[in-house]
């Protein structure tokens, strides 16, 4: 028996190695003619459990995005492509990062950006409308970090073989936003072997990226004026403690000083292994290895411990509520921000089976094991049927589950310790399960007879989600794509 | 039995799988909708899961940096 398997194993793996490419009789184009891509979606979620806020208040956001993709057939072997796209989002939770402009305090009240120029984004401090500064982390403020701009570019240049069994890439990204600057770069490799029947690929990036950081308003007031609550954003403002009484005993832990070390990097490795197993089914394995090292906390996000004492600005009257939405004019003082480790490894491993039921139906399938040495462990699965109703019409029902270990440093509001190195209550690496419903629907001309100018339509899809997570946030997706060829 | 059954239907569906399929046919396994990527238009739903959710990668693309998720 023992002596079966092993010759079956062997004969096997022989068969894989045994089989002769066959010439090409002729050599076809990587890339027949220059493609693209018109990308647009939608994106909105509600939530109660925002992280600017120290882990309660709205999550309200909504962003919008346009993404070009051009890829351009330099010769019959080489492609390149380039990626440019912009995103705007909306969100009431960053906007907390100054909750106190919901007074319309801007004008008179402090911002969080401490730039130098004559935009109304720098600390300015009116003289007479403190008496009045109040906020509510379930609502949201006009502060400047309310809304934010990512725009990213990136270029890719492919190179296929004569042959066409192997292909090497290399790619560099840039992304910006009001906080945060990328630089990326990488390559990679893939061989087709076993008459294209296997493939192995390795590729390998590294992201350069930066903060230029954005704090919670009253801990960059209070770092600015060294802790005198008698100056600046603080100058006539009264500070409150848990019994409504004016206090002057409020102060973040260890005194807050703005960060240092502003840089994040990320290096990443990815394997990736795929095979046809049959006429109507294929499959592919991908292993990621990820370290990421720097400011991994974002410096806007509070923290709250449930071992010091608690102070706000607004109306006293509303303390006792602060954790319901019913309040609307009170805010509680950070007691810092977020801290985290300053490097992270995060290894997961995916599994992709493809098969093709007939000519309506196919199978689209996935399962993702994901650990970190942060103590966070999660599974991903999802499938999708595509359904062709017609030659040019093609469904895609979809449903994905998704569920995760909280993070070792995650607690929610009010129950990280000042004793801790390490805290966090940001619910994106809280203990949760995920679902995902989701519908598309793509239609395809391959005689592209639709034409604008000198270029055909190929085809536009249409995506619709629902993503319901089980600590209560929800959100909504849509996006359309359009992709022309060139005539 | 059952052990032995088990053994040999991988053995079976392994050595199967040994056998290469010819370019001619690989019409079923060429059609877009079982390419072993993701699509374009999914690109935005899994940039929002990465912000979303604390893991991310191991499906052909970006799995980390480039933005000031987790």
């Amino acid at each position: 028996m023992k002596y079966l398997q092993i010759m079956m194993a062997l004969f096997c793996f022989g068969s894989i190695f045994a089989q002769e490419e066959t010439p090409d009789a002729y050599k076809k184009r990587v890339l027949e003619t220059a493609e693209i891509d018109f990308l647009s979606s939608y994106y909105s979620q509600e939530g109660n459990n925002a992280s600017v806020t120290g882990g309660i208040g709205t999550e309200q956001l909504s962003d919008a995005t346009a993404t070009i993709v051009l890829s351009i057939p330099l010769n019959d072997d080489d492609v390149l492509t380039i990626d440019a796209g912009i995103s705007a989002y909306s969100s009431a939770s960053s906007s907390n990062g100054n909750p106190f402009d919901i007074t319309g305090a801007s004008g008179n009240g402090y911002d969080d950006d401490d730039d130098d120029d004559d935009d109304d984004d720098d600390n300015d401090r009116g003289s007479n409308a403190a008496a009045s500064v109040i906020g509510s982390p379930w609502l949201a403020s006009t502060g400047a970090s309310r809304s934010d701009v990512w725009s990213s570019v990136n270029a890719d240049y492919a190179h296929s073989s004569e042959d066409r069994n192997t292909i090497w890439n290399a790619d560099v990204s840039f992304a910006t936003e009001y906080d945060y600057t990328s630089f990326g770069f990488g390559g990679g490799i893939t061989q087709l072997f076993n008459e294209k029947n296997t493939t192995i690929g390795l590729s390998g990036k590294v992201y350069i990226d930066a903060w230029q950081p954005i704090y919670p308003t009253e801990l960059k007031a209070y770092d600015d004026e060294n802790g005198n609550q008698n100056q600046g954003f603080f100058n006539g403002v009264t500070i409150r403690n848990q019994n409504g009484n004016a206090s002057s005993q409020w102060k973040p832990l260890n005194g807050f000083a703005t960060i240092q070390d502003k840089g994040r990097n990320t290096y990443s490795v990815s394997f990736s292994f795929s095979q046809i197993l049959t006429q109507n089914a294929q499959f592919s394995v991908f292993l990621d290895l990820v370290k990421q090292q720097g400011w991994l906390a974002n410096p806007l996000q509070r923290v709250y411990f449930g071992d010091v004492p608690n102070f706000y600005i607004g109306n006293a009257a509303s303390i006792p509520t602060y954790t319901s939405a019913s309040n609307t004019d009170v805010f509680q003082l950070a007691d810092d921000i977020e801290r985290l480790p300053s490097s992270r490894l995060k290894i997961p491993v995916g599994l992709r089976l493809n098969y093709y039921v007939n000519e309506v139906i196919s199978l689209r399938t996935y399962y993702r094991y994901y650990f970190d040495d942060w103590g966070m462990q999660s599974n991903t699965a999802s499938l999708e049927m595509p359904i062709k109703i017609s030659d040019q019409f093609t469904l895609y029902p979809s449903y994905r589950y998704y569920d995760q270990t909280k993070a070792d440093y995650f607690a929610p509001y009010e129950q990280n310790l000042s004793t801790s190195e390490f805290y966090t209550s940001d619910y994106d690496l809280a203990q949760f399960n995920a679902q995902q419903f989701g519908f598309g629907i793509s239609y395809t001309d391959i005689f592209t007879k639709a034409h604008l100018w000198k270029v055909g339509l190929k085809s536009i899809d249409f995506k619709y989600n629902n993503y319901q997570r089980s600590n209560g946030l929800s959100a909504h997706f849509m996006g359309i794509g359009f992709k022309f060829i060139v005539d | 039995m059952i052990k032995k059954t088990i053994i040999y239907g991988f053995l079976i569906s392994f050595y199967s799988s040994c056998v290469a399929v010819k370019e001619y046919e690989k019409v079923k396994l060429s059609d877009p909708d079982m390419a072993l990527t993701t699509k374009k238009i999914d690109r935005f739903e899994t940039a929002f899961q990465v912000y979303r959710e604390g893991a991310a990668g191991a499906n052909g693309g970006k799995s980390g940096g480039g933005c000031g998720c987790n």
